[in-house]
């Protein structure tokens, strides 16, 4: 199937670049000054966190398309993007603490994106719980759209309360995760390393919808 | 800082494990006739 | 009044008197409140923890538990005798079956609100009076957030085989921020804290409150059109 073939390629290329992006961040980016080493985590953390919601989005955008237009395309999207938005949130929950350890001395904090992202990865678990529990696909497929289209309106919210939460209990600035003026050097390795998320979550979204579309063919609807 | 290391290299260690394996996964949920 | 309000009010009318007639689900819940206060009333030791620190959560806990068990029976009366196709061939439109559940719903949960929170206030010897119109203003507006989206999940659930799991798991991301946000309130509000400062809170609980009651309303008729 030439779809499974190009997701196939596509993620093969996402993972070499991955690995150069690794090299970039270990060997030829400056090691920050304050948080030493620990820092480089933020390279894959924060593209991760970026997809995670993004692909949250995505989901969403898909499931209104789909509710008014009925094609399965949109709905076999949807799902793809849950499950590799639910991959990039591990990672975001993994890379999050094992960076907060060394760094503020604790394995949880309540900053903005790992508190988005957890409940950005209840969502997807959510997302994926209620179409493993309807097996009708018809039912499967607006049920979750109902769902995807929640969730992404959930998300402003949460934005805001974490927001105004930071309005109230000012976190410390010296060691933010995300310094927003990076020096040269680091910002392309962060731009680097996001577009070769970007390419894995094609790749990834690619084979998944691929993998949809071979089990619908090979069996036949009860 | 030194003692930093093993964290970022946890960190890196699992990410690349999450995202090869997920790659892995795939190429054989799609093999299979 | 315009058709949807009254079929709706209509259709909520039939499940209250359904269940205040039996009243069985109304007494556990209110059973299972008064558990819950005493449960964590002798679990802390006074000594140690001041009513007032924990008092906040401790009531949204029992709100939140009370609202799921109102949740979970929401749609079982339409599941026996298949109830639902006669409901979806009345006259009335699909988001008036919506409305009417909300209603119902929500008149289910206010009632064992208005039965836990003076218990509380009596249990842990806060004093709520003083701040009893914002207070219910908070509790008003975060019961009708969770329940604006518990009712439209439950329509979703209720067919599926894990039911009664599966409603709390979709429902949890939906109902950690206006939870958040309504315990901080209620902790500003106790601790005699100047009323400016729980606006804030109000005003998001509000915001959240219209965004999902009016998605509710136009996404219920996906969740039962053939």
């Amino acid at each position: 199937m030439r779809l499974l073939k190009t997701g196939r390629w596509i993620t093969v290329v996402g993972l070499s670049l991955l690995a150069a992006v690794y090299v970039r961040a270990l060997a030829f980016t400056p090691v920050e000054r304050t948080q030493g080493v620990a820092q480089k985590i933020f390279y894959l953390h924060v593209p991760a966190a970026i997809w995670t919601e993004t692909g949250m989005i995505l989901v969403g955008v898909a499931s209104i398309f789909y509710l008014f237009l009925k094609d399965p395309r949109l709905d076999r999207f949807a799902e793809a993007s849950a499950e590799v938005g639910m991959l990039f949130g591990t990672i975001v929950l993994t890379t999050g603490p094992i960076w907060g350890k060394p760094i503020w001395g604790t394995w949880w904090t309540w900053d903005a994106r790992l508190t988005l992202t957890l409940l950005l990865f209840l969502m997807y678990v959510g997302y994926l719980l209620l179409r493993g529990a309807v097996t009708e696909p018809g039912l499967r497929a607006r049920y979750a759209a109902v769902l995807g289209i929640s969730g992404m309106c959930l998300v402003p919210f949460v934005h805001l309360s974490v927001y105004m939460f930071r309005t109230l209990h000012p976190q410390p600035i010296v060691l933010k995760p995300s310094a927003p003026s990076l020096p040269g050097a680091m910002l392309a390795t962060l731009a680097f390393s996001f577009l070769v998320f970007t390419v894995l979550y094609v790749g990834f979204v690619t084979q998944r919808y691929a993998l949809t579309l071979l089990r619908e063919q090979t069996e036949p609807h009860a | 800082m030194p003692e930093n290391t093993p964290y970022m290299v946890t960190a890196y260690i699992i990410t690349a494990a999450i995202l090869i394996g997920y790659a892995v996964f795939l190429y054989r949920r799609t093999l299979k006739p | 009044m315009p058709d949807v309000w009254r079929h709706a009010w209509l259709l909520a009318r039939k499940d209250l008197l359904i269940e205040f007639r039996s009243r069985t689900a109304i007494l556990s819940a209110v059973v299972f409140t008064i558990l819950v206060l005493l449960v964590f009333n002798f679990g802390r030791d006074p000594t140690a923890v001041a009513a007032v620190d924990l008092a906040p959560s401790i009531l949204w806990v029992t709100f939140t538990f009370a609202a799921m068990l109102a949740l979970n029976r929401a749609f079982q009366l339409e599941l026996e005798n298949q109830a639902l196709d006669g409901l979806l061939l009345a006259p009335v439109s699909r988001s008036s079956i919506y409305l009417g559940k909300l209603m119902a719903n929500l008149v289910f949960v206010a009632t064992v609100e208005g039965i836990g929170l003076p218990l509380f206030a009596l249990f842990f010897n806060v004093s709520v009076v003083p701040v009893l119109g914002p207070l219910c203003a908070v509790i008003a507006l975060a019961t009708v957030g969770f329940v604006a989206v518990g009712t439209l999940f439950s329509a979703m659930t209720g067919r599926t085989r894990f039911a009664e799991l599966l409603l709390p798991v979709l429902l949890l991301p939906f109902m950690l921020p206006p939870l958040i946000w309504a315990v901080l309130a209620t902790s500003a509000l106790l601790a005699g804290r100047p009323l400016s400062e729980v606006v804030g809170w109000l005003r998001l609980l509000a915001a959240f409150d219209i965004v999902f009651v009016t998605l509710a309303f136009f996404l219920f008729p996906a969740t039962v059109n053939e």
